[in-house]
C-alpha cells in the first residue's frame, strides 16, 4: 500500500453504469480510478495502483490480455477478474487473485477488496519474516554461541522473528479459503520466476 | 490434539495441537520417510483423514503402503499426491476408494497446492473433521525450487492446516542440506522431530513443541 494515503482500486470496466455503480460502492474508502477499457486500463496503471477490477469480457484488449501485460511487467498490484461464470480452481492459474461473478452485490466487492489488500499484508510481512529469519541463520553459522549470546543485535533480531510470527497468524484472513490459499502459494512461483 | 507418541515415546508429542506443522529431520537413510507413513497409518487406524504428498515415490506405493499398516483401513479417507517430476497432471480414484493426484513436479508448487485443496475438500466432504498431511520430502524441493520459495510454501500451507485443523509433517533431509538452510526451514514450522543414528541405533527428540527439547528415544 502507498503510504498513509487510502489504498487505490482502479476499475477497467467498458459499460459505464456498471463502473460507476462500482465507483459508489468503494469512493468512501478508496481512491478509485477508472478506465473504459483494456488500453486505457494499462496506461492508468502504475506502481500506486493496489487493485485491480478487472472485467474479462471487453472489446479491444480483454481482460485476459490486460492481466498477462500486468503480470509480465514487475507491478505486485491485486487483480480481482469479473467473470460472466464462475472459474474452476485451475483457473486461478491464469494470475488472478480472486474471481468476482455479475452480477456482484455491493459488499461482495467490499469485502473482495479488503480481503485483496489483507493478502498484500501477508505477502510482504511473509517476505519480512523470511529476511529475518535468514539474517538469523546468517549469524549462527557465522558466530560462536558465546558471541551470539552476548550480541544485542542477536536478541533484538529474535524479538522481531517473534514479534512478526504473531503478526503473521493474525493475518491470515487474507488466506482463510481454498482461492486464497491457490492464489497465495501460485504467487510465490511467480516471484520465484523474476 | 493430536497423539504422535505411538511413533514417538514422549510426552512432548503425546498431544499435539491441531493445525500445528511439525518438521522431520536427520541424515539420509535414517528412518525419516518411515516415521511420517507410520504417523500418517496411526492417523488412518484412528479414523483420521490422510494425505500423503510425495517427490520421490508413486503416490499408489504410498496407498497400499498405508493400507497394509492398517487393519480394515477405510481406503476413502486415504490420499496422495504424486509430484516427481516425470508425471503429467491428472487425478484418479483408485480401487477401494483413495485418490490420486499427479502434479507435474516438484517445483510445481501451485498444482501441489490445488492438489492439497481439493483432497482436502474430499475429506471435508466426506465428513472428516480431522487429518493429517505427510510430505515427503522438502530437501527435493528445495532442489528444484529454491529455500526461499519452499519456507514460505510451508509457511502458507501451515496456514491453510491451521484453518483445516489438520496435522502436518514434513521431512527433510539434514545431510543435503548446509547448516544455514535448515535453520532457516526449520523456522517455518511449530515444532522439529530430530533422528540420528549413534552406533547402530535411530534416536528421535522432539523440539520446539515444548518450551525445552525432549529426552532421546529409541525409534
Amino acid at each position: 500500500m502507498s503510504d498513509s494515503e487510502a489504498p487505490v482500486v482502479l476499475i477497467v470496466e467498458d459499460e459505464p453504469d456498471v463502473a460507476e455503480t462500482y465507483r459508489l460502492w468503494l469512493e468512501d474508502h478508496y481512491d478509485v480510478r477508472m478506465a473504459e477499457n483494456g488500453d486505457e486500463g494499462l496506461e492508468k496503471l502504475d506502481s500506486s495502483v493496489d487493485v485491480v477490477l478487472l472485467d474479462r469480457m471487453m472489446p479491444g484488449l480483454s481482460g485476459d490480455e490486460v492481466l498477462e501485460h500486468i503480470r509480465e511487467g514487475d507491478l505486485d498490484c491485486r487483480v480481482a477478474m469479473v467473470t460472466a461464470v464462475e472459474p474452476d480452481f485451475d483457473i486461478l492459474e491464469m494470475g488472478f487473485d480472486a474471481y468476482l461473478s455479475k452480477p456482484i452485490k455491493s459488499d461482495q466487492l467490499e469485502d473482495t477488496v479488503v480481503n485483496l489488500l489483507e493478502r498484500s499484508e501477508y505477502d510482504s510481512l511473509l517476505q519480512e519474516y523470511y529476511s529475518l529469519v535468514e539474517k538469523q541463520a546468517t549469524l549462527e553459522a557465522t558466530k560462536s554461541r558465546a558471541e551470539l549470546a552476548e550480541s544485542e543485535e542477536y536478541d533484538d533480531l529474535k524479538a522481531e522473528i517473534a514479534s512478526l510470527r504473531e503478526e503473521l497468524s493474525e493475518t491470515l484472513g487474507g488466506i482463510e479459503d481454498d482461492e486464497d490459499f491457490i492464489a497465495t502459494i501460485r504467487g510465490l512461483s511467480d516471484a520465484d520466476e523474476n | 490434539m493430536y497423539d504422535l507418541s505411538t511413533v514417538l515415546d514422549v510426552d512432548a508429542v503425546s498431544s499435539v495441537e491441531p493445525g500445528s506443522s511439525i518438521l522431520v529431520t536427520g541424515p539420509a537413510m535414517t528412518g525419516k520417510e518411515e516415521l511420517l507413513t507410520q504417523i500418517l497409518a496411526d492417523g488412518a487406524a484412528a479414523g483420521d483423514g490422510a494425505v500423503g504428498v510425495t517427490t520421490g515415490g508413486r503416490a499408489e506405493d504410498l496407498i497400499a503402503d498405508i493400507e497394509g499398516r492398517v487393519a480394515d483401513v477405510d481406503s476413502e479417507a486415504l490420499c496422495a499426491i504424486d509430484c516427481r517430476a516425470d508425471s503429467n497432471r491428472d487425478e484418479l480414484e483408485l480401487d477401494g476408494g483413495a485418490y490420486v493426484h499427479r502434479v507435474a513436479a516438484p517445483s510445481d508448487m501451485t498444482g501441489i497446492g490445488i492438489a492439497i485443496t481439493k483432497c482436502f475438500d474430499r475429506l471435508h466432504d466426506a465428513g472428516l473433521d480431522r487429518g493429517r498431511l505427510g510430505l515427503t520430502n522438502l530437501s527435493t524441493m528445495v532442489t528444484y525450487a529454491d529455500r526461499q520459495t519452499v519456507f514460505k510454501f510451508c509457511h502458507v500451507l501451515s496456514s491453510r492446516l491451521d484453518a483445516a485443523a489438520f496435522l502436518g509433517v514434513f521431512t527433510i533431509d539434514s545431510s543435503a542440506h548446509d547448516q544455514q538452510t535448515l535453520q532457516v526451514i526449520k523456522q517455518a514450522f511449530d515444532g522439529v522431530i530430530e533422528i540420528e543414528e549413534r552406533d547402530g541405533v535411530r534416536e528421535a527428540r522432539a523440539m520446539g513443541i515444548e518450551p525445552d527439547p525432549s529426552d532421546w528415544v529409541e525409534l
